[in-house]
Order: structure tokens, then C-alpha cells, then sequence
């Protein structure tokens, strides 16, 4: 099947079964998450029809697709505004589940993930280890066939719509701090364990704070050898920081403020799009988004050759998300005092309110506060330029 | 041009932070955030109280007499604060307007229950759309035997709903909706028939209003100034306001730098205080260096405009865009320095971002300004 013929199918697929409800659930996104019903309104049908984990092995789930298919798909949804997925079970998870778990953890595990019925977050980040995760002191204390957890996680993304956890605990305090990691699975209906919701700027929850009480797991939950956490836990981090394509969001972003830019006036009563200064500032993000699109269809073309992106997902990491905060100031600007009316019910699917304001500044502040955690999360600016400097430069 | 503070300059500066500091917590202030109206009535009766509100106005209609260095002394503790209480809209803008041009029964009227704390302001002059250019005004005023009759809707009229008296920017004849000429501007009773609001919060924890005018009938005394002539009579009170949120932009910058710095000291990541790393280190001097240049062309602005320079207009294309290019570096790296914490709403850093963010769009873009700067 040509390409072409691939995207088509995709586009009617996508035209017959995205509703208008769960598109609208796209087109509000002000972060990387949708509204998460809609999300698992959208799970439900593409597992039904066998894609929603385009990026897994066929053995696993997966669609068998090619790269520049599955590149094709991801494109599609986007621009079609399907909401987008949680990363931490599909993206996350799964893949490390693949590479480090027992059969019976893949054969358990994975077919939830597709379905839906285990929804995953990410536990970390530590109040006192952040950008220094190896750090963390979140404690599992081994007594009998279980461990006995004992701490706090933060900054744990969904963990309030989520019934699953994965971990990194601290089983030793011998030798280097990595040495004395490992990683674990907690269902989060045990006792003990108890989720608080942190309210973001925009006045909505992503994230949470999960603490731990004796929290006892069996030894079993474990993914990989007790001590061996680190290492797993690197390549997952490797995965998160280079599964990112920004260029299909750079993309919508362009589009998005093309659509402002004609239609919201300027000081001399022209649009937007006529302004001068403006269309400078726009050209300027556009051609370092267009150089990062051809950087990405570099990194894309190595794993193709069977190689891997290296430290170029760094530079992906830290260039996507800085280009995308650029067209968020850009889109403020354009909408000016709009952005101002704070209006959480219109953002929900199915608010049948009436907005205020035009329609296509509704998501623009809130977009820009939340884009912030994106040069924050997911190894920060100054880990990942960290990271080249020293596997690049050699410094 | 050397800028030194009066005696009486200093003391004001001394004493609003003071009274700030021992009376106005970051606590009592997101509990303020939660309550409707979005500020503290008690605060503003204080104001009231300490002068501040009668500071900016002449001393013929009861004020101090103070300029545009005494609204930047004030307005600056106001950000470093995060003051909610809104005397931007009422004081420097409806109150500046009603002082400049509106008729002696309500200058007087208004003026005097403003200053002591009674009345409040809000100008309504943003149409949806047209939201970067104050002279798109499609509201139309009809004249009629004994008055006017207005229609039309404004968009973001900041304070709308907490206003007593709203300033309506309407357009009489058949000058393009666009157009410089034939703006005239209204005081209008907030209680009067027709008026519609639909009030909501913004993301700065204020309060605000869509304005829909259906035939809004007012007497002769309403009109602000001459007819058609509005966009003359308010350029020196926008100059002002622009010098209003500019210092408040400052003051928030400060605070978000000592925050910053403070915070960095304190934190530990790889065995040491992250204010150690020279990265981190050479950002809070980025931050600091734009502050202070920031500063110089704020003190220097409200100089100007005290003194009826011939360069102040430019002046303030020139502040406004530098506000909107350092705040925007000063708040971004601030959350960025702090990580995860700096996104959170329980911590001050992301407030102080959010005004900043509020300001930057107010009364033009830095795009607007940097355009103004080169024509002027």
C-alpha cells in the first residue's frame, strides 16, 4: 500500500468514527492531556479496531505498520483533533514491559494497557529528587514475599484517574545512589497509599502528590531485578524524552494562530497576519520549526536504519518545547485582553454554554500557562542541554 | 535628568510597603481570589483611608495633586504585593477620564465617593476582534432631544462587575469604525436600563464583564469631554495607565527575582544548592539586569510625562515594549527555576506570572508598541 493510499484510509476511518463530542475534546486541549472521559471514549473505539498502540509489536498488539505509517496515523489524529493519549501506560510502560518483564507481567499487563483498563502514572520525581532523580528516598523495605513502601511521590501526572503506579524505591543504600533503585508495580486500591490533587495555574488538576503509608506490594510487582530500577527506569526516560514528535503540534500551532491572524485586528485596524512586526516574529519561529521538522526526519531516518536517535532527542526535547512556547506568546499576543476571560466550563466538551469571546482565543492563555511545565518535565532544559554537552561535546 | 524622590515621594513609596508588607499576605490574597467581587472591600476602604486614592488628583477637587511618578510609586508596591484591589480601572482610568473631561455634577459626584472609597470605575472601550486597537468603536451613540441613546457590546471590561459607574466609548456619525474621529465617551449608571452584563473571573483572579448595551438612554450630562474628541482626551490618561502597569510590572519582577534567589539557595539537587550551578546563576543575573533597565525607563517615562517632555510619548511605546520582553524572561525563567512547584497555584510564582501575562496583553502588545516607538 502506498502512503497515500494508507493516509486515506486513515482519513476516513477517522471521519467516520471521530464524533463531535470527542473532536471537540481535541480542539480543547490546553495541555498534552484531553478531557478524560472523551479520551477513553476514543481509547475504546481504536482499540476495538486494533490501533491503538500503532508503535507496539504486532505479537503485542501492535499494527504491524511502518515508521512513515505510523508517522502518517499520528499526523492524521492530530490534525483531525482527536484527543491524545496519555503517555504512561502506551508509551511508557508498555515498551519497558516488553524489554524487562516476566511472561506472565506481559501476558498480565499489556492486554490492559490496550484495553484501557489499567490507567497508569508515573512515579518519579520526589519533593527532595527532581532534575537529581537518583536522589529519591521513597523507601521499599522487604518483610516476607512483600515489600512495605514508604514515602512520597510528586508531580505524578493523572494519578487521580489512574488504578495503576509504576515506581522507583529505594531497596538499598549501598554504593552509588543508582545502584539502590528498583522498580515496582502498585496497584493503587492499597491500603496505604493515598493520592492528593495539585492544582495548576490554569485552575485544573494534572497533577498530584501520591503518598505511601506501609504500602506493601509483593515482591512479584517487581519489573526487572531488585537493584536493576535505574536501568530500566534510563531507557524508559530515553523513550519518553525521544517518543516525541513536535512537529505535528508545531504544525496545529501554526495553523492555529494562521486562523487568529487573519481574523483578530491590529492597532491599525489590519489583520494580524498584515502586521509587519508580527510577520517577522512568526517567519523567525516558523523557519527554526521547519529546521527542527527536518531534524526530526533526520532522528526518524536512523531509526529506520535500525540505529537510534542519541542525543539528538535532547536537542528535539529542548528545541520542540521552546518553539512551541514561542507560538503559545505568539497566539497571546495576537488575542490580547481575550486571553484574559477565564472560562473552565466552556472548555469542556460538552458545555453547551455559549464562550466568550472568539472561539479561536478560547484555549490560548491557558495553553501558554500550562505550556510552561513543558521545558520543566520529562528531563528539564538545562538536564537535557546537561546531556549533550556531555555525550555530544564531551565536556 | 537626574530622577530623585521628593521627600513626600519617598514617604509614600515607605509607607504603601509597609502597610503591604504587614497587611497584605499572599494568603489573605488567594482567599480574596476565591470571593466574587475578587478584591477586598476593607482593603480598599484603607486605601481609601491612607490618601492613596485621592493621591493622582488635583488638588481642587480634593486630591494631593500627584503625577505619574506618584501612580508609578504606588502602582509598583501594588505589584510587588500582587494587590487585587483594582485602582488601575478606577482611579488612573475612569477617575483620570472623569477628571479630564466630565461634567461638574458627576465629576464632582463621582470623584468625591471614589476618594473616599464608595464608588468604583470601569471603562468599557474593547469591541471582540478588534481588542488590540481602542479606536475600533462599532457601539453607536443616537443623539436624541435631551441625550443619547447607546448600543452596542464591549468585550473585557475589566472591573465591569464591581463598577458603580462604567465609561462607554460610542461612536456618533458615519466616521469608519476604525477611526480616530468621532469616538465620544459616556458615564454611564451601572443600574441603567439596558445595560447587560455577563460577568465572569480572569486568569489573574479579577473580575470582569461582557457588556451588552440595548438602547442605553442617557441625559446631555453624560458626555466625557466633547463630542468626537475621546481618543484626544484619554492619550495622556492611556500614557498614564501604561505607566501604571509598567510599575506594577516591576514591583512583580522584584519579587519574583528575591523569590527566585531565595528559592535556589535553599534547594538541593546533585549534593549542592542549585544556585551554585553558573547557568542558574548567570540567568538570575539576566533576570536582575533586565529588571533594572526596566526600571530606568519607567522612572525616566514618568518623569517625562510629569514634565511635559516632548519625547515622553515615545517614552512609553518604548516602556510598554520592554515590560512585555523582560517580564516575560523574568517570569518564565522564575517558574522555570523553581520546576515543578512554579506551576502550582499554592505558590506565589505562578500568580505573579499570570499578572504579568495580564499586563503584557493590556493596553497594546509589545508588537504595538515596538511599531509606535519607530513611528514616533
Amino acid at each position: 500500500m502506498t502512503d497515500n493510499v494508507f493516509r486515506e484510509e486513515v482519513r476516513a476511518f477517522l471521519d467516520e468514527s471521530l464524533s463531535p463530542d470527542i473532536k471537540r475534546a481535541g480542539e480543547l486541549m490546553t495541555s498534552v492531556f484531553a478531557d478524560f472521559e472523551a479520551t477513553m471514549k476514543w481509547h475504546r473505539i481504536l482499540h476495538a479496531k486494533g490501533w491503538i498502540a500503532p508503535d507496539w509489536p504486532e505479537e503485542h498488539g501492535g499494527t504491524g505498520w511502518t515508521l512513515n505509517q505510523r508517522y502518517i496515523f499520528q499526523e492524521e489524529c492530530k490534525l483531525a483533533n482527536a484527543p491524545a493519549f496519555p503517555a504512561m501506560g502506551l508509551q511508557m510502560l508498555g515498551p519497558m514491559l516488553m524489554h524487562h518483564g516476566t511472561a506472565e507481567q506481559k501476558d498480565y499487563y499489556l492486554p490492559r494497557i490496550l484495553s484501557g483498563e489499567d490507567m497508569w502514572c508515573q512515579g518519579y520525581s520526589e519533593p527532595g529528587a527532581g532534575s537529581d532523580l537518583a536522589s529519591l528516598i521513597t523507601s521499599a523495605v522487604r518483610d516476607g514475599d512483600d515489600y512495605l513502601i514508604n514515602g512520597s511521590k510528586i508531580w505524578t501526572s493523572y494519578a487521580h484517574h489512574s488504578n495503576m503506579i509504576f515506581c522507583l524505591v529505594r531497596t538499598s543504600k549501598e554504593g552509588r545512589p543508582q545502584a539502590g533503585i528498583s522498580f515496582i508495580l502498585v496497584d493503587m486500591a492499597t491500603e496505604g497509599l493515598k493520592v492528593e490533587p495539585i492544582v495548576g495555574l490554569d485552575g485544573t488538576v494534572e497533577q498530584c502528590q501520591v503518598f505511601f503509608d506501609n504500602v506493601r506490594v509483593p515482591v512479584g510487582n517487581l519489573l526487572g531485578a531488585e537493584n536493576q530500577g535505574w536501568d530500566v527506569a534510563k531507557s524508559l526516560l530515553e523513550f519518553e524524552r525521544g517518543g516525541h514528535n513536535f512537529t505535528i503540534d508545531h504544525k496545529k500551532q501554526m495553523a492555529k494562530i494562521v486562523q487568529q491572524a487573519a481574523s483578530q485586528r491590529d492597532s491599525d485596524n489590519r489583520p494580524w497576519k498584515d502586521n509587519p512586526v508580527f510577520s517577522a516574529k512568526l517567519a523567525d519561529v516558523a523557519v527554526d520549526a521547519l529546521a527542527l521538522e527536518f531534524t526530526e526526519l533526520r532522528v526518524k531516518g536512523a531509526f529506520e536504519a535500525g540505529g537510534n536517535a542519541g542525543a539528538l532527542s535532547s536537542l528535539t526535547k529542548v528545541m520542540g518545547t521552546e518553539i512551541g512556547q514561542r507560538f503559545n506568546e505568539l497566539s497571546v499576543e495576537i488575542m490580547g485582553e481575550h486571553t484574559l476571560v477565564k472560562q473552565l466550563d466552556a472548555l469542556q466538551p460538552d458545555y453547551k454554554g455559549g464562550s466568550i469571546g472568539p472561539d479561536c482565543g478560547l484555549t490560548t492563555m491557558a495553553e501558554y500557562i500550562n505550556n510552561r511545565a513543558s521545558t520543566i518535565y520529562g528531563g528539564s532544559a538545562e538536564i537535557q542541554r546537561d546531556i549533550i554537552a556531555k555525550r555530544v561535546l564531551r565536556l | 535628568m537626574f530622577i530623585e524622590y521628593s521627600e513626600e515621594q519617598t514617604m509614600l513609596h515607605d509607607s504603601a510597603d509597609k502597610y503591604l508588607r504587614e497587611n497584605y499576605s499572599f494568603e489573605n490574597r488567594q482567599a480574596t481570589v476565591r470571593q466574587k467581587s475578587g478584591f477586598s472591600g476593607e482593603q480598599w476602604q484603607m486605601f481609601a483611608d491612607l490618601g492613596w486614592l485621592a493621591m493622582t488628583f488635583d488638588e481642587e477637587v480634593g486630591g494631593f495633586g500627584g503625577g505619574a511618578l506618584e501612580t508609578m510609586i504606588l502602582c509598583e508596591q501594588f505589584g510587588k504585593y500582587l494587590v487585587l484591589e483594582p485602582y488601575l480601572e478606577s482611579v488612573v482610568l475612569v477617575g483620570g477620564l472623569i477628571a479630564a473631561g466630565a461634567q461638574p455634577a458627576i465629576k464632582e459626584r463621582f470623584l468625591s465617593g471614589l476618594m473616599a472609597g464608595e464608588l468604583q470605575g470601569a471603562l468599557a472601550y474593547l469591541e471582540e476582534g478588534n481588542v488590540g486597537n481602542p479606536h475600533y468603536v462599532e457601539t453607536k451613540a443616537e443623539i436624541t432631544g435631551d441625550g443619547y441613546v447607546l448600543n452596542g457590546s464591549k468585550a473585557v471590561v475589566l472591573n465591569g462587575p464591581e463598577a458603580d459607574l462604567l465609561l462607554v466609548s460610542a461612536r456618533i456619525g458615519d466616521n469608519a469604525n476604525h477611526s480616530k474621529e468621532g469616538i465620544s465617551l459616556f458615564a454611564v449608571d451601572k443600574n441603567t436600563t439596558g445595560m447587560h452584563c455577563k460577568n465572569y473571573k480572569t486568569y489573574d483572579g479579577r473580575s470582569a464583564c461582557e457588556l451588552q448595551l440595548d438602547n442605553v438612554v442617557v441625559g446631555t450630562e453624560a458626555l466625557v469631554g466633547e463630542v468626537g474628541n475621546a481618543s484626544t482626551m484619554a492619550a495622556p490618561i492611556f500614557a498614564r495607565a501604561i505607566v501604571a502597569v509598567c510599575a506594577e510590572a516591576v514591583g512583580a519582577m522584584d519579587a519574583l527575582l528575591t523569590v527566585t534567589v531565595d528559592y535556589t539557595k535553599q534547594r538541593k539537587q546533585f549534593g549542592q544548592s542549585i544556585s551554585s550551578f553558573q547557568v542558574l546563576r548567570h540567568r538570575m543575573v539576566d533576570m536582575y539586569m533586565e529588571i533594572e533597565l526596566t526600571r530606568s525607563l519607567l522612572m525616566a517615562t514618568a518623569w517625562k510625562l510629569d514634565n511635559g517632555s516632548e519625547d515622553a510619548q515615545q517614552c512609553v511605546a518604548a516602556l510598554k515594549a520592554k515590560v512585555g520582553k523582560a517580564s516575560r524572561y523574568v517570569a518564565h525563567n522564575a517558574i522555570q527555576l523553581h520546576g515543578g512547584i512554579g506551576t502550582t497555584d499554592e505558590f506565589s510564582v505562578g500568580h505573579y506570572f499570570k499578572r504579568l501575562a495580564a499586563i503584557g496583553v493590556m493596553f497594546g502588545s509589545r508588537d504595538s508598541h515596538l511599531s509606535r516607538y519607530m513611528r514616533a
